[in-house]
């Protein structure tokens, strides 16, 4: 199942991913062991270049952040009937134990997605990859929320704004385009539906005067539902056309209600009194039985944004073999 | 083709081409949908742009509400458009040329539900669907006179918008409150006489386009826009008060309007509000009030759109919201009654 992920230029894209990266490593070899990932060589190469700077107290530097143009891991989450057999049996392949989730990230401009805003056709593959996404992940940069209109941050939020919902309802378009045409070729397809998950990265720079005036507090609730209440007061006021465009997908024909929010924050070295010079270093964690020398993180966090995605992995799967297999008839039948 | 009553009027004689069918069915045109289509007219500088995208950023804020009772999408054709000027409202700015020449006709596909269904959420669900809500296509009509001139000579045929025009269902009228004056002030050469006898001219082309009897009805709308700018001494001669009467008081409203619009847009209110034409029947106007407050020009510093704080925390445009939820509510309608 494909996965997008968008985000503004110097939003922590590529933070996030290393972090992400981190949180598979430590979760993916805990004692449970129903989560594993699989990441082909050249993302592998990428991602263990992030991970170990991170490891090192460094954020990714600009020409990493540059060789990045497509970057996937395989999550893999035990099925729930299968974690319940016999270890031997578990392991055989024929039990399909894992329902699995491609989570690709593309750096895509905004000029290559224009095309499709204008003319409602997706040429180039790596467009069309990116709107065959099923999860849409979109970064919020909390360093660029502020109340002060005649800031740039102000304006580059709004710019952002509008970009995101346009990229949204390109989504639409095209999952609607899609589950048409299949429905016209007589494949019987659910309804589209598209989960977007927001992720509010720097969390730890949102600034005390925005939460005051929002009247939040600092911490992120835990239940589910306070979450989203919490983000969604933030969405509401820095990117409200893209919540209401996320909540308008449903009139034009494709679910987007599921969204889920999750928080990301690094902590770096900070020195009373001063202003930091150059780079900030991120602090790392301390040695202990379950591992450390790691970059200090919102890890619960990056599990739950894993977990998030284990019910729509066990969910997904059959829609998209659908639209797979009919796509090899198409090619079948033109061949 | 022409009616007795235009003959009469020099201006709107050869409004329009003889060998048009104006019985031709809207069905038969490729872009027909049952979706309403609404069409924008206004003076030069009059707020068309300003006006669609402040309907636009009432509809993003009663879209992004914590009760989520309001849902509402711009297809991507619209929303590159639209969300330029909401951008350019929400940094203090009016829409600019290269924003307002990219805007000529936007879809919204609105949708709300009752409150009190709240335990029901199966239910709430099933309210957001595409079958549930009702679509709205505005075109907005740039230099009318221009417009009417073209058809004139004939080319109307190519020219869609005039098509847009002729089928649509309602037509948003909007009036310039800041070149309003007082019955007895009149000048005949003002620019309001010129925009009357243009709107007048095309009421009168919507009405001679339906065949007799049509079922569908047309819905005219003024907007008054800039009306925190009318001249407080053509209020006091018509002797109306500062601000309007509240918009639940519809027959006051109505009243106060009517006493502004008998001076300034006399030809076009009496041909609206005639009792029947040919057999084509206009709804009763609705009448709504739009203001945005401003910051004066200082230096090389353009006039700005004042933003004031929301109750979320947020900014927006400081402008007369409830107008245009009303407004919104009122073409909602509209649309369903369209079957759009």
């Amino acid at each position: 199942m494909p996965c997008a992920l968008l985000g503004d230029r110097a939003s922590g894209k590529t933070t996030f991913l290393g972090l992400l990266y981190s949180a598979q490593v430590k979760y993916g070899t805990g004692v449970q062991d129903d989560f594993r990932f699989h990441a082909p060589i050249q993302s592998l190469n990428l991602m263990s270049a992030v991970y170990e700077g991170m490891k090192d107290g460094r954020f990714p530097s600009a020409t990493l952040k540059e060789e990045i143009t497509e970057l996937g891991f395989i999550f893999g989450y035990l099925r729930k009937v299968v974690g319940k057999l016999p270890y031997y049996i578990r392991q055989q392949n024929w039990a399909r134990p894992f329902s699995t989730l491609r989570f690709s990230a593309y750096d895509v401009s905004g000029e290559d997605i224009e095309e499709f805003i204008e003319t409602g056709i997706a040429s180039r593959p790596l467009i069309q990859q990116l709107l065959k996404s099923v999860v849409v992940v979109v970064l919020v940069d909390c360093s660029k929320m502020t109340t002060e209109i005649d800031t740039p941050a102000y304006k580059k939020m709004l710019r952002y704004d509008s970009t995101v919902a346009k990229l949204l309802v390109a989504f639409q378009t095209y999952k609607k385009q899609e589950y048409d045409r299949l429905k016209d070729s007589g494949v019987k397809a659910e309804a589209p539906r598209i989960y977007p998950a927001f992720v509010l990265s720097k969390f730890d720079t949102l600034k005390d005067d925005v939460l005051a005036r929002l009247g939040l507090h600092r911490g992120f609730p835990e239940s589910k539902r306070q979450r989203k209440e919490y983000a969604e007061a933030l969405l509401r006021v820095f990117v409200p056309q893209t919540l209401s465009q996320i909540r308008g997908g449903k009139i034009a024909g494709v679910s987007m209600d599921r969204a889920a929010y999750f928080l990301s924050w690094v902590r770096t070295e900070t020195q009373e009194g001063m202003d930091p010079v150059g780079q900030s270093r991120i602090v790392r964690t301390g040695f202990a039985p379950e591992g450390g020398g790691e970059a200090d993180f919102s890890y619960d966090e990056y599990v739950e944004f894993i977990e998030h995605f284990r019910d729509i992995a066990h969910k997904i799967p059959d829609e998209i073999l659908e639209a797979e297999k009919f796509q090899a008839q198409a090619l079948v039948r033109s061949a | 083709m022409l009616s007795v009553t235009q003959k009469r009027d020099g201006w709107s004689q050869k409004a329009l081409p003889k060998n048009y069918d104006y019985t031709s069915n809207l069905d038969t045109w490729p872009w027909a949908t049952t979706m309403p289509h609404v069409v924008i007219v206004g003076d030069r500088g009059s707020g068309k742009t300003t006006v669609l995208a402040l309907l636009y950023a009432a509809q993003v804020k009663s879209g992004a509400t914590r009760a989520d009772d309001f849902r509402f999408h711009v297809g991507l054709e619209s929303l590159e458009e639209i969300s330029e000027v909401f951008q350019q409202l929400m940094s203090g700015s009016f829409p600019d040329s290269a924003a307002k020449e990219g805007i000529s006709s936007i879809t919204f596909h609105i949708a709300s539900r009752k409150a009190g269904l709240g335990l029901l959420s199966r239910l709430r669900s099933q309210g957001w669907n595409p079958g549930a809500s009702a679509s709205l296509h505005f075109v907005l009509l740039r230099n009318l006179d221009d417009e009417m001139a073209r058809y004139r000579i004939g080319g109307s045929l190519v020219n869609t918008k005039l098509r847009d025009v002729l089928e649509s269902d309602a037509m948003i009228i909007l009036v310039d409150s800041t070149k309003l004056v007082a019955s007895g002030q009149e000048d005949p050469v003002a620019a309001m006489t010129t925009y009357d006898a243009a709107v007048e001219s095309l009421v009168s082309a919507v009405q001679r386009s339906r065949g007799r009897g049509s079922a569908r009805r047309f819905h005219p709308i003024f907007i008054f826009s800039k009306f925190d700018s009318v001249h407080k001494e053509a209020l006091r001669r018509a002797e109306l008060d500062s601000a309007p009467p509240a918009i639940r008081e519809t027959t006051r409203r109505a009243a106060y309007a009517r006493a502004l619009l008998d001076t300034n847009l006399k030809k076009s209110i009496t041909r609206i509000t005639a009792r029947e034409v040919q057999g084509v029947r206009f709804a009763t106007p609705s009448y709504f009030f739009s203001r945005v407050t401003t910051e004066a020009a200082t230096g090389d510093r353009k006039e700005r759109v004042r933003l004031r704080q929301t109750q979320g925390g947020g900014w927006e445009p400081d402008y007369s919201a409830d107008e245009y939820l009303a407004l919104l509510e009122s073409l909602r309608k509209l649309a369903i009654e369209a079957g759009g």
